[in-house]
């Protein structure tokens, strides 16, 4: 079998991430670090402060060491009590303003990392569940943790330096150039060789490698996630070995790409301090002359050689920075391209309408799942899910829907809660278009027991309370009494403070059904629409659950979604689908 | 043994994995370490010449040629060493992540249920990854800082006494300042460790239940809890830094004073004419240098602290305990047993037989109690009982999945104590209730564990799990990319690719956990087709739902509370079970024909 409609898939979905270019990028981040403006500032500020004391020490120290040597030799006195509290003063300078500059740039960043984790997340939430469904948790989780904690480098790395190194180049060619003019010469040609050169080559080199090493980490993430998950069939159908294998086989991928990345960094480290020392020694060279035949100062031959040796500090952290930008970009790039991800229905700008009633009216809705791609003018009719479907249900009164399997009963609930929007038709909520109503405001009005229904990795009374955040301890029993569970929790243990456990893994199917139907009938919504209540349960509980529910919501509307017979005796109607 | 130490052992015995590049790295370090000594005496020669000699340019070119000789030299031998030390990592990450996964699937998917898998996904990608600048950082750093400051030291002493002692005295300063702030951060780092796998966890939670949170309208909520998260993630991740820079903050601080110390000395010395310039320069260029790796320090043993607080999550994993064989009594661990010696003479049929069989998920959880029964060879086994009663617990014992605490399992009259579970499993087909979905295509998934099934292969099997015609529908057909769980496919149609897994798999025993729970009629009937053609010839235990399932069964079981409460064929269970009875009885009054099938 081919791959290639595999990799044409995969194709579409990278190019659509590769779409911004990285100028572009790189402006969108700058634009969300610009509440931190502040912060950056100061950042700046403290680590031109960290710079110029250290250079200055180390000049000053040469200077100072000199000429007391040369003074010792003449034996004449000199004024050594200034130059040496300058030493002191610098010496603290240094150290302290490092500390301060670190502390506030990590502040700043991590401040503003938070705030974009949750922007990130207001972003994600309205493409649940239409958009999502096309990717892997792995790689949603990688986005939400990986790819944003990667944005730090952009602030730390490479704002604050860029800049910092940027005005002290200036301020050290200017300096020299008081000297001499080829000593300014020499420091700028290897500033731009150390702090421009060095760091455009490996951002060019690095970015193959730093592009692959971001999807595989994706890949790996997302594989062992399937290795946690799927372990029981892995293990039964003999490939956990394979699994294994392809985890071994990502870490070495994984571990090649970073191989390659190393060897960047280790080059560029070694040629910017040959640099550094290069330039030192061609200062070394030019001033050399300038003592001997023009009579300068001895001790400034000592003070500009550890002056320039001193100032490649600026540029020292340029390398690296520029080597992570393609990763971090990429990162970048994996962010935005979910934050500008369209959701699939359209949210109406005004306020949501006041239902005048409960009333549900399908009118002629015709319905399939499209990818985003698809425009609505291509579609092909023949395979539409829903077909020109006609129905209502008035307030208090229950509907069962019943038929088999693919005939779309459980796309009218992704049309209810505004998940999906159909094709044609219309679809009102009391006496009100459907559209017109924000998601958040119709799901209100629902209440669903769904196969979709998700435990959270917390007690089960937190897990019921999510339909009800200040439910009662006796509201909560009520409706656990009402879904046949309450005997259940109380005899275990912990009694309602048990731990579901991940995916509500530490409860049976039919118990967790149970405490589906529980949370469901804890939310106050005029409508229930109940998914196949009975999966997973026995016959038995099913028809006692379901009498209890009707009993208890009389005055529910209630849509039954089913292919048994069980409690469709109760119905006042019965659309029959397929 | 305390856990700090447990920790530390546990990172030192993956040394001996690349103790060769380790060695390579330190030995390049220390080579480098003499160049820098060559060349502080280069330069100071230089300067000497120049200023006290009046040498002109001409005349210090052989100094000079020197310098930039050393240069180059230590420019190759720094990018070299960090290969090496880069490698000493590389092999251990990928080793030790090896380890951990293998660890994790022969803890089996029962016991990890109960563990977070976005925790464990972060320890296996991040918790290594945090594991290199320990390994290729911290550990040579170790080594030369010691082995760099006792080499200048070497030099600075015979020369300049002074200057030698004052390095000797400050220089413990440092480690002694370090391990006191060390021993603060060691406990944050680890706690900011917990706290990145706990948010690991959360977002993972919070990314798979996104829909639920949505229907309950709580998802404005959640922002406000990823919020308040992510924040208290920034302030344990600021307290452990600040730490660290303080740390830094000190070893500059005190290196700084040193370095000025012996400058002061050496500067009085030279003005009192009781040192020449030469030696003084010399001394000077080299303090900075004997005191940078101790500087550095400070940074390494940040990484230090991350790697220790990330192999603390391993060991957690590692200590859970796994075994390769089907049971843990020792005692009645008979090494004889082999898989050949329970299929030999059968034609790869199975009887299996559970003989007062006890099982607890934990202490008091009860699950079976003196739990017997047969199966026998080709026979097709239905459990049922109320949920909670036991079946579940029936099927995990069979795949491996948990161990009895007591009692024995046989297969065609051989305990299996003893017997590989790798082997075990090759003889298992099995349906779990909600079948996974792997990343990757349908053909992949339905060649599961069959990575040599040819195409034909492949879609017999679909083909006999009733799920061919939905495949070639698809615009990829059996090359459609999948979602996780199968997003995008119906219930109905995951369990009939799980079948299509079974059908190719071709296993003597076959374990159904309620098969066919929760589809629609359409599907079921499907999927009962299926299961009827896979189930001949071979034994079957099934935990049933349907009626029909459990009227073609040879032998029903009936469980209550961890105990068979009766057992025979459907007719004698109908003569002499009362409590059989009453569930057909319930079962009739749905009004359902019993051949359509409805839920018992």
């Amino acid at each position: 079998m081919s791959t290639d409609s595999q990799t044409a898939q995969k194709k579409a979905k990278q190019q659509a991430e590769s779409d911004q270019s990285n100028v572009k990028v790189f402006w969108r981040l700058w634009k969300l670090f610009r509440p931190y403006w502040g912060w950056m500032f100061l950042g700046i500020l403290l680590s031109l402060i960290t710079i110029l004391a250290n250079v200055g020490l180390m000049a000053l120290s040469g200077w100072f060491i000199t000429s007391m040597a040369i003074a010792g030799v003449a034996g004449v006195s000199i004024d050594y009590f200034s130059p040496a509290a300058g030493i002191r003063g610098l010496s603290i300078a240094r150290t302290a303003s490092r500390y301060a500059e670190r502390v506030v740039t990590h502040e700043a960043t991590f401040r503003a990392i938070a705030e974009l984790r949750h922007w990130f997340y207001l972003h994600l939430e309205p493409l649940a569940p239409a958009v999502l469904q096309n990717y892997h948790s792995g790689d949603l989780l990688s986005r939400i943790r990986a790819d944003i904690d990667a944005l730090e480098n952009v602030y730390i790395r490479i704002i604050v330096p860029t800049s910092v190194a940027l005005m002290m180049g200036i301020f050290f060619i200017f300096f020299l150039s008081r000297y001499d003019s080829s000593l300014a010469w020499v420091e700028l040609i290897f500033l731009l060789l150390a702090g421009v050169m060095v760091p455009l080559l490996v951002n060019t080199l690095s970015k193959k490698p730093s592009k692959k090493k971001v999807s595989i980490s994706t890949e790996l993430r997302t594989s062992v996630i399937d290795s946690v998950q799927g372990m029981g069939e892995l293990l039964i159908y003999g490939a956990a070995e394979k699994q294994a294998q392809k985890i071994d086989d990502l870490s070495k991928q994984l571990l090649e790409q970073q191989a390659k990345l190393t060897q960047l960094n280790g080059l560029s480290q070694a040629i910017l301090n040959l640099c550094a020392n290069l330039a030192m020694l061609g200062v070394v060279m030019l001033t050399i002359p300038l003592v001997t035949n023009l009579g300068i100062s001895p001790s400034n031959l000592v003070m500009l050689a550890l002056f320039t040796h001193a100032s490649f500090e600026a540029v020292m952290a340029l390398p690296l920075a520029f080597q992570t930008l393609p990763e971090t970009l990429e990162s970048a790039r994996r962010i935005f391209s979910i934050v500008d991800a369209k959701p699939q229905v359209v949210e109406p700008i005004d306020d949501s309408p006041a239902p005048k009633n409960t009333e549900i009216k399908f009118h002629k809705v015709s319905f399939q799942y499209l990818n985003q791609q698809e425009k609505v003018s291509t579609i092909d009719a023949s395979k539409n899910i829903l077909n020109k479907l006609s129905f209502s249900l008035k307030s208090g009164n229950k509907l069962a829907i019943v038929g088999p399997s693919g005939v779309g009963k459980s796309s009218i609930i992704n049309l209810l809660l505004r998940f999906w929007e159909p094709i044609s038709g219309t679809i009102h909520f009391g006496n009100h278009e459907l559209s017109q109503y924000k998601g958040d405001d119709i799901r209100q009005y629902f209440s669903v027991v769904s196969q979709l229904s998700y435990f959270f990795n917390s007690t089960i009374k937190r897990n019921l309370l999510l339909a009800k955040r200040n439910a009662t301890d006796d509201e909560v029993e009520e409706v656990c009494r009402v879904a046949q569970i309450h005997e259940f929790i109380v005899s275990l243990p912990e009694g309602y403070d048990t731990w579901v456990g991940e995916a509500g893994f530490k409860l049976s199917g039919g118990q967790l059904k149970r405490l589906t139907i529980a949370r469901a009938l804890l939310k106050d919504a005029p409508v229930l629409i109940l998914d196949e209540p009975g999966e997973g349960l026995d016959s038995q509980i099913e028809k006692a659950v379901l009498n209890a529910i009707f009993d208890y919501k009389k005055e529910t509307s209630i849509i039954l979604i089913t292919h048994s017979q069980t409690g469709l005796d109760a119905m006042d109607e019965i659309l029959r689908l397929g | 043994m305390s856990a700090d130490k447990i920790t530390k052992k546990f990172l030192n015995s993956h040394k001996s994995i690349s103790s060769a590049w380790l060695q390579v790295s330190i030995g390049l370090g220390l080579f480098s370490g003499f160049l820098l000594i060559a060349q502080a005496w280069f330069l100071a020669n230089t300067m000497n010449a120049v200023v006290f000699e009046k040498q002109t340019l001409s005349g210090v070119q052989n100094w000079l040629w020197g310098v930039f000789a050393v240069f180059i030299v230590r420019a190759v031998l720094a990018w070299a060493s960090e290969q090496a030390a880069f490698h000493a990592s590389a092999k251990i990450k990928q080793q030790l992540r090896n380890r951990l996964h293998r660890h994790l699937q022969a803890m089996g998917p029962v016991n990890l249920g109960n563990e977070s898998s976005g925790e464990r996904v972060n320890t296996l990608v991040d918790g290594i990854e945090a594991l290199e600048n320990y390994y290729a950082r911290y550990l040579p750093a170790m080594s030369l800082v010691v082995l760099v400051p006792l080499s200048i030291l070497v030099f600075v002493f015979p020369l300049d006494w002074v200057s030698g002692l004052v390095m000797l005295g400050t220089a413990p300063l440092i480690p002694f300042f370090m391990i006191l702030i060390g021993k603060g951060t060691e406990s944050l780092n680890k706690k900011q460790w917990r706290k990145l796998a706990r948010m690991s966890a959360h977002f993972l939670d919070m990314i798979q239940g996104l829909t639920t949170l949505k229907i309950f309208n709580t998802s404005k909520h959640e922002a406000e809890v990823i919020a308040r998260i992510s924040d208290d993630y920034r302030k344990s991740t600021m307290s452990v830094l600040r730490v660290a820079f303080l740390s830094s903050l000190v070893l500059e601080f005190l290196a700084t004073v040193s370095i000025a110390m012996v400058a002061v000395l050496i500067g009085f010395r030279l003005y009192y004419g009781e040192m020449d310039f030469l030696l003084g320069f010399f001394v000077l260029l080299l303090a900075p240098e004997f005191y940078l790796p101790l500087r550095n320090m400070g940074t390494h043993y940040h990484a230090r602290m991350e790697a220790v607080g990330a192999a603390e999550q391993m060991i957690d994993i590692l200590e859970k305990p796994v075994a390769e064989n089907f049971t843990t009594n020792a005692e009645s661990n008979n090494k004889q047993n082999t898989i050949q010696n329970i299929l030999q003479d059968s034609e790869r049929k199975l009887s299996i037989s559970f003989k007062k069989v006890s099982f607890e998920y934990e202490e008091g959880r009860q699950a079976l109690k003196d739990f017997t029964m047969e199966v026998p060879a080709g026979k097709t086994l239905a459990l049922v009982g109320a949920s909670g009663a036991g079946k579940s617990t029936v099927a995990n014992l069979l795949l491996g999945f948990v161990k009895s605490t007591q009692g024995s399992i046989e297969a065609n009259g051989i305990k299996l104590d003893g017997i590989s579970l790798e082997q075990w499993r090759e003889q298992i087909a099995w349906l779990p209730q909600t079948p996974y979905l792997f990343s990757g295509t349908l053909a992949e998934n339905i060649a599961l564990g069959a990575e040599l099934a040819s195409e034909e292969e492949i879609i017999k099997a679909a083909q006999q799990a009733n799920i061919d015609d939905f495949i070639v529908s698809l615009p990829n057909t059996y090359e459609t990319l999948i979602g996780e769980k199968g997003v995008g496919l119906s219930g109905g149609q995951i369990q009939r690719i799980a079948l299509a897994r079974a059908f190719l798999k071709d296993a003597p025993l076959l374990i159904l956990d309620e098969p066919t729970a929760n589809l629609d009629t359409e599907s079921e009937l499907f999927i009962q087709q299926s299961i009827n053609v896979l189930s001949k010839n071979r034994t079957v235990i099934t935990i049933a739902h349907r009626l029909s399932t459990i009227e073609k069964a040879d032998k029903i079981v009936v469980i209550d509370a961890g105990r068979v409460l009766e057992s025979g064929t459907h007719q004698e269970l109908i003569e002499h079970s009362a409590e059989y009875r009453k569930m057909l009885a319930a079962f009739s009054g749905t009004g359902v024909d019993v051949d359509q099938g409805g839920f018992l």
